[in-house]
């Protein structure tokens, strides 16, 4: 049996696998409900990557030399990678001991 | 045949299979009879035959999700079930298929509770039948080795990479040992190619499988997951004359034409039974009745026109269903209607008479006997040319 061809128009990546997204969507920035922010000591983190699988807004990142970073745009500070870090290298510190307090967006009200 | 011979049951075969193979996950979760599998994996895995991932799963969908897993950052994956086991994955089975995971899933047939029963039947995993999954049965422990081996390079073949149900039937096929020829690991090389993905799962590039689309794109998702159905059904012949040439094998692509004694009546039969319907027509011969048998190699994809075309050379033909469809049209199994749905389009002259047979149900046997009064119904109809019932019960019809 021979199937019609997909036209152009409406062609789509096979199986809808698509890249991981590029630019981030500033209307829907969470950042701004954190009240503990998380932070990873990089001398004790093991790269073990535990964190990065658990992070439920995939909020954390891999640089180049193979650190995890947290986009604290996105990050709702549920604390899930630091009660789950087997060295114990994250640690949840106040939003509010930090300097700058950020709103990523203007409130509407 | 070159290779070292062994008398293996049908899930030994298949480990040694996935050891010539070199699986790199499995994902395991016990139930009867498929079990078996796992034992024979397990030993390979820890005595350092096989180099792989032996990952304990907390029941059957977990088991899936984590092949699915596996499968999609590259890895050459195993899992199987039976029975109910198969039914609780269900879940996972289109998104493997949609997401273009090859994973393969040995099957051994049990029947679906309740009462519990430990017998092959194949309703369990015909259920999944539509979920995009290439689909077949073997007959002896042989063809599931051989199988295991087809599939994989069917499934990971780039013009496919679809997910594999490899089937035989519970203890008939698992539990009985037969000769079983373990070919060079050199011979298994040079047919089955290392596991290539197009896009694999990387931290360094990061997909996104299954991301939530709008209802007008779904039309080309479901077009792209059937055009790579008709991709496998198209490239069968290709691989197996590949096959059959390294391992000196002499397998039929879809179906198995078996009509040594120029018949027009004419067994469809799926499975382990073909076995016992084979020395039946050796007897049948010696009492003058002809008796040919068309055995599927695969239920997904369905083979229409080949199917078609084999079953227009008889007069009547008798769907052995070893599954029930409740409710189903013709009140039979799952293979009449799609058997006559095939013979649909043919000219009334070529067209062939079709009746069902319900046989081996909970996993009895079909007995030389049914077989028999396979025949003699096949038979009869014939010279009628009339059909007289459409569907026989064996063991509850009068003689």
């Amino acid at each position: 049996m021979s199937k019609p061809k997909i036209p152009k128009d409406k062609q789509l990546p096979e199986g809808g696998i698509v890249d991981s997204p590029k630019t981030e969507q500033e209307q829907m920035t969470t950042g701004g409900w954190r009240i503990l922010r998380s932070i990873i000591n990089e001398e004790e983190c093991t790269q073990c990557r535990e964190c990065w699988i658990l992070c439920p807004d995939a909020a954390i990142s891999i640089d180049k030399k193979g650190n995890m970073k947290i986009n604290l745009k996105y990050c709702k500070g549920c604390g899930i990678c630091a009660a789950n870090c087997p060295v114990g290298a994250i640690s949840r510190v106040p939003e509010l001991d930090f300097d700058e307090v950020t709103i990523y967006r203007d409130l509407p009200y | 045949m070159k290779g070292e011979k062994k008398f293996l049951a049908g899930l030994a075969a298949v480990a040694e299979a996935a050891r010539l193979a070199d699986v790199d996950v499995i994902s395991s979760f016990p139930i009867r009879p498929y079990t078996g599998l796992m034992v024979d994996l397990s030993q390979k895995v820890a005595n350092g035959e096989l180099d792989a991932e032996f990952v304990h799963a907390e029941g059957e969908h977990a088991q899936l999700a984590i092949v699915h897993g596996a499968s999609a950052s590259g890895a050459r994956t195993m899992t199987g079930s039976s029975g109910v086991g198969v039914t609780y994955a269900f879940e996972v089975y289109s998104p493997i298929s949609g997401g273009r995971c090859p994973v393969q899933m040995v099957i051994a047939d049990r029947t679906l509770d309740p009462p519990g029963d430990f017998g092959s039947e194949h309703t369990d995993v015909l259920g999944a039948r539509d979920q995009g999954w290439i689909l077949g049965w073997a007959e002896t422990p042989q063809e599931a080795f051989d199988n295991t081996l087809i599939y994989y390079r069917l499934g990971e073949d780039q013009r496919v990479s679809l997910p594999q149900f490899n089937c035989q039937d519970g203890y008939f096929v698992s539990h009985i040992p037969g000769e079983v020829v373990i070919p060079e690991k050199s011979q298994v090389e040079e047919f089955l190619p290392p596991y290539k993905l197009a896009k694999p799962l990387d931290p360094l590039r990061p997909y996104g499988h299954g991301p939530q689309i709008y209802s007008d794109q779904g039309p080309t998702l479901q077009l792209q997951r059937a055009i790579l159905m008709d991709n496998a059904k198209e490239i069968i012949p290709e691989i197996l004359n590949d096959f059959n040439k390294i391992f000196g094998r002499k397998y039929d692509s879809y179906i198995e034409n078996y009509n040594p004694n120029n018949a027009n009546i004419c067994l469809f039969i799926n499975g382990a039974h073909a076995q016992t319907a084979r020395f039946a027509i050796a007897n049948l011969k010696k009492q003058g009745v002809n008796l040919a048998l068309c055995k599927l190699r695969f239920v997904r994809p369905w083979a229409t026109e080949e199917i078609a075309e084999a079953l227009s050379q008889y007069k009547v033909v008798g769907v052995v269903e070893t599954n029930n469809s409740f409710g189903i049209s013709r009140e039979a199994g799952v293979f009449t209607p799609e058997v006559a749905a095939s013979l649909y389009n043919l000219p009334e002259s070529k067209r062939p008479i079709l009746i069902s047979f319900m046989a081996g149900l909970g996993g009895e046997a079909i007995r030389l006997e049914d077989f028999y009064f396979m025949a003699k119904k096949l038979a009869d109809t014939a010279a009628r040319k009339k059909i007289e019932k459409e569907v026989y019960w064996i063991g509850f019809e009068e003689e």
